[in-house]
C-alpha cells in the first residue's frame, strides 16, 4: 500500500502511526516470519524490516545482539528481500521500509538495491549511517524507483541541517528522539518533545519518533508534542529474546504489547 | 571534494553526529594554523613528548640488506610509540573547543596509554573503550592506562577487537557530542578524522625530510612503514608525496596466511566499502557484511584501510605490501640482535618487509623504516612464540 496514502488517513483520522521495527532472521528467518504477521494482525500500521549488518554503530545492545544472532544464522540481505516478496504473496498489505545500513547498498550497487527492494515490496529504505550530505546519489536512484529514502533529524541538528534534510525528505521524517543509539528507555526525555514542536514547525511532513520508546504513555506523549506516530524496535525484541529457545511462546505477549501502544495512538490527543 | 581523497572518505555516520563533525572541522580549520595553537603544540611535543626523534643509521640492518638503512625512532617518543604527536593535538583542540572529556578506542594499548596521557596534559577526563580480546593480549599496557587514571571499558560485542572498540566509541559519542570528543587513533573515521589525524602526525615526516637531506643530502630512495588505518605512515609520507622518486611501502598485516579469513590484509582481499563513517578498502563477505581481520599485531588487526591510504595505494603513490606472522616474530629477533632494540609487534612488520623482500631494494639505497613504536608491550606473546608457555 502507498505510504503516503496510508500516513494521510491516520492524520487525517486523528490516529498516530506504529512502525515495529524487526531485525530479519533474529533468532531465525520462520520466526521472524511469524512475528512479522503477529505486528501486522495487532495494530501496526508500517513495518520496518531490517537487514542484519555486521556492524551496526547507529544500535544498542538489543539489536547488536539481533544482528549478530540473525548472522549467526546465516541470513543475507538477498534473504529479506525474499521473505519480503514472500510476504507480499501471502497477501501482507502494510507498507514496508526497509532498513539497511550502507555498506549493504553500496556493495550491491545502487540502482540494483533499489530495484530489488521495490520489486519486492518495499515502499522505502531507511539508512542509518547516511546523513543527507552523503545521500544525492541513493535519492536519485530510490526516486527513480519510487522508493522513499527516510531521513532522520536528531535532538542535535541545528537550523541550517534541518532545513535541508527537510528539503530532501519525502514520505516520512523519522525523529531520533534521543542523543544515543537505538534501545528501550524507561522515561522519555523532555527534549524529545520540544524536538518534536521544533520539527513540526518547520515541515508539514508526518514525523514518526523513533529510538527509547517502550510504552503505550511514550506514544500519547509523543502525539500530544505534534508526532504523527512512532517506532517501536527494540521494546520487542527485548520480550522474545527472553525466550529463545521457544521465541513463538512470546508472540501472544508480543501482541498485546503491540495493542496496547496503537491503543494509546488512537486515543485522539 | 572537501572530507575526499580521491573517491575514498566521506561522512557516513548518523545524523546524531553530523553536528559534531561539523563543529570539530570548524574549530580544527579555525585553531591549528592559529600561532597560540602551534605554540602552545611546539612545547609539548618537544618538552613533554621528546621531539624532534632522532633518525638512526642502522649498522646492523644496513649490513643484513646491503641498503643504507635508517630507523626514524618514534619508539622514543614518551609512551612509546608516535601515537602521541596526535593525541597531544586533538586533545589541545578539545580543550580549547570546551569539551570536559575524551573517550577513544585502543587496540595494542599505545593509543589508549597516549589518549590519557594528553588527558592528563590538558586537564581533560580520559574513557578507553578496548575489545576484550585485546584487554588480555595487551595487559601490560591496560594496567599503565589504569595507573593513569583512565577508565578503561572492556567491548564484548562483535569479536572483541579494534573495528568493535570503535564501533562502541561512536555508540558512546552519540550520547555525549556536546561534552565529549571522541579522540580518534588513526587515520579512519568520519571527515574531518582522518585530515586531523594525518595532520599532526606528519611532524614525523617532516622531520624526517630534514634529518635525511642533513645526513644524506638527499631524499631517500624509499621509506617503509607499517599500519591498517595508516597514522604511522600517513605521517611518514605525506611530506613526500611530491617527491615522485621517494618509494613509498606501506605493510599490512598478512596474517597466518593470505587464505579464508586468516589475515588483516585488506589490499590483497577486500574492495571498497563503508565502515565507521568512511569509505575505504575494506575486509568485507560478497553482500557487504564486514569481515573480521587476523594478525598477531593487535594494532594492524583492523578490516579497513583510512580513506587517504586507500587513495595513494588505488593511485599507484604508495605501494601496498604485508607481512606473515612467522616473519614478523623472525624480524623482531634480528632486529633484537642485530641492533638492540625492541620493535612493537606492529612496527616489526615494516622490518619484516624490508628483511625479506631484496628484490625491492637496490645495494647501496637509501632506506628509511618508520619504527613507530617500542615492543615492550608484545613481550609476553614475543616470549611465547619463541620458547613455549
Amino acid at each position: 500500500m502507498e505510504l503516503e496514502l496510508t500516513l494521510k488517513r491516520l492524520r487525517e483520522g486523528g490516529e498516530g502511526a506504529l512502525m515495529p521495527h524487526v531485525y530479519f532472521g533474529d533468532p531465525s528467518p520462520s520466526f521472524s516470519l511469524r512475528l512479522l504477521w503477529t505486528l501486522a494482525e495487532s495494530g501496526a500500521d508500517l513495518l520496518e524490516l531490517g537487514i542484519p549488518f555486521s556492524d551496526p554503530i547507529a544500535d544498542g545492545p538489543t539489536f547488536i545482539a539481533a544482528c549478530e544472532r540473525a548472522l549467526s544464522a546465516g541470513v543475507t540481505p538477498r534473504d529479506c528481500l525474499k521473505a519480503l516478496a514472500g510476504l507480499r504473496e501471502e497477501g501482507l498489505r502494510l507498507p514496508v521500509l526497509l532498513t539497511a545500513y550502507y555498506n549493504l547498498i553500496f556493495s550491491r550497487g545502487l540502482a540494483e538495491f533499489c530495484g530489488e527492494a521495490r520489486k519486492a515490496g518495499a515502499q522505502g529504505l531507511i539508512v542509518p549511517d547516511l546523513p543527507v550530505e552523503e545521500a544525492g546519489e541513493l535519492l536519485r536512484e530510490a526516486r527513480r524507483r519510487g522508493l522513499h529514502l527516510i531521513l532522520q533529524v536528531t535532538p542535535t541538528t541545528g537550523e541550517a541541517r534541518l532545513g535541508r534534510i527537510v528539503r530532501e525528505a519525502s514520505g516520512f521524517l523519522y525523529v531520533i528522539g534521543v542523543e544515543g543509539v537505538t534501545g528501550a528507555r524507561e522515561e522519555l526525555e523532555p527534549s524529545t518533545l520540544e524536538l518534536i514542536g521544533r520539527v513540526r514547525r518547520a515541515t508539514p511532513l508526518p514525523l514518526l519518533v523513533g529510538f527509547g520508546i517502550s510504552r503505550p504513555e511514550h506514544v500519547a506523549s509523543l502525539l500530544r508534542a505534534g508526532a504523527d506516530g512512532c517506532v517501536v524496535g527494540s521494546a520487542i525484541a527485548r520480550i522474545y529474546s527472553e525466550r529463545l529457545e521457544e521465541p513463538e511462546s512470546t508472540l501472544p505477549r508480543i501482541a498485546d504489547f503491540v495493542r496496547s501502544l496503537k491503543g494509546a495512538a488512537r486515543r485522539k490527543p | 571534494m572537501k572530507g575526499r581523497f580521491g573517491r575514498f572518505g566521506g561522512r557516513y555516520v548518523s545524523e546524531v553526529l553530523m553536528q559534531a563533525l561539523e563543529e570539530l572541522e570548524e574549530s580544527f580549520e579555525r585553531l591549528y594554523p592559529s600561532p597560540e595553537f602551534q605554540r602552545e603544540l611546539g612545547i609539548l611535543l618537544r618538552d613533554y613528548a621528546g621531539r624532534p626523534t632522532p633518525l638512526y643509521h642502522a649498522r646492523g640492518l644496513s649490513e643484513l640488506t646491503g641498503c643504507k638503512v635508517y630507523l626514524k625512532r618514534e619508539d622514543l617518543v614518551t609512551g612509546g610509540s608516535h601515537k602521541l604527536n596526535n593525541t597531544l593535538g586533538q586533545a589541545l583542540l578539545a580543550k580549547r573547543m570546551g569539551k570536559s572529556r575524551l573517550i577513544t578506542e585502543t587496540a595494542a594499548g599505545q593509543h589508549g596509554l597516549a589518549t590519557v596521557m594528553a588527558g592528563n596534559v590538558v586537564g581533560l577526563e580520559v574513557e578507553v573503550f578496548m575489545g576484550v580480546k585485546d584487554l588480555e593480549r595487551q595487559a601490560s599496557n591496560v594496567k599503565r592506562m589504569q595507573l593513569l587514571g583512565a577508565r578503561v571499558i572492556p567491548v564484548s560485542t562483535g569479536s572483541g577487537v579494534l573495528k568493535d572498540a570503535v564501533s562502541d566509541t561512536l555508540r558512546e559519542w552519540a550520547r555525549c557530542t556536546r561534552t565529549t570528543h571522541y579522540l580518534m587513533g588513526s587515520t579512519v573515521g568520519p571527515h574531518p578524522f582522518p585530515e586531523i589525524v594525518a595532520t599532526f602526525q606528519s611532524v614525523i615526516g617532516r622531520e624526517l625530510k630534514e634529518q635525511i637531506l642533513e645526513r644524506e643530502g638527499r631524499l631517500p630512495d624509499a621509506i617503509i612503514a607499517c599500519g591498517s588505518g595508516g597514522s604511522n605512515a600517513l605521517g611518514a609520507f605525506r611530506p613526500f608525496l611530491e617527491d615522485r622518486q621517494v618509494r613509498l611501502y606501506f605493510v599490512e598485516g598478512g596474517g597466518e596466511s593470505l587464505e579464508a579469513d586468516n589475515s588483516a590484509a585488506a589490499f590483497q582481499l577486500g574492495r571498497p566499502g563503508v565502515l565507521h563513517g568512511a569509505l575505504m578498502q575494506l575486509l568485507q563477505d560478497e553482500h557487504g557484511q564486514v569481515k573480521p581481520s587476523k594478525t598477531r599485531a593487535a594494532g594492524l588487526n583492523y578490516p579497513g584501510r583510512g580513506p587517504e591510504i586507500s587513495h595513494l595505494c588505488e593511485v599507484g603513490r604508495v605501494k601496498p605490501v604485508y607481512a606473515f606472522d612467522r616473519e614478523v616474530f623472525e624480524a623482531v629477533r634480528t632486529v633484537c640482535r642485530t641492533e638492540g632494540l625492541l620493535p612493537a609487534l606492529e612496527t616489526a612488520h615494516a622490518l619484516a618487509f624490508l628483511l625479506n623482500h631484496p628484490e625491492e631494494f637496490s645495494r647501496g639505497e637509501v632506506v628509511v623504516v618508520n619504527f613507530s613504536g617500542r615492543g615492550d608491550k608484545d613481550l609476553e606473546t614475543i616470549m611465547r612464540y619463541f620458547y613455549g608457555a
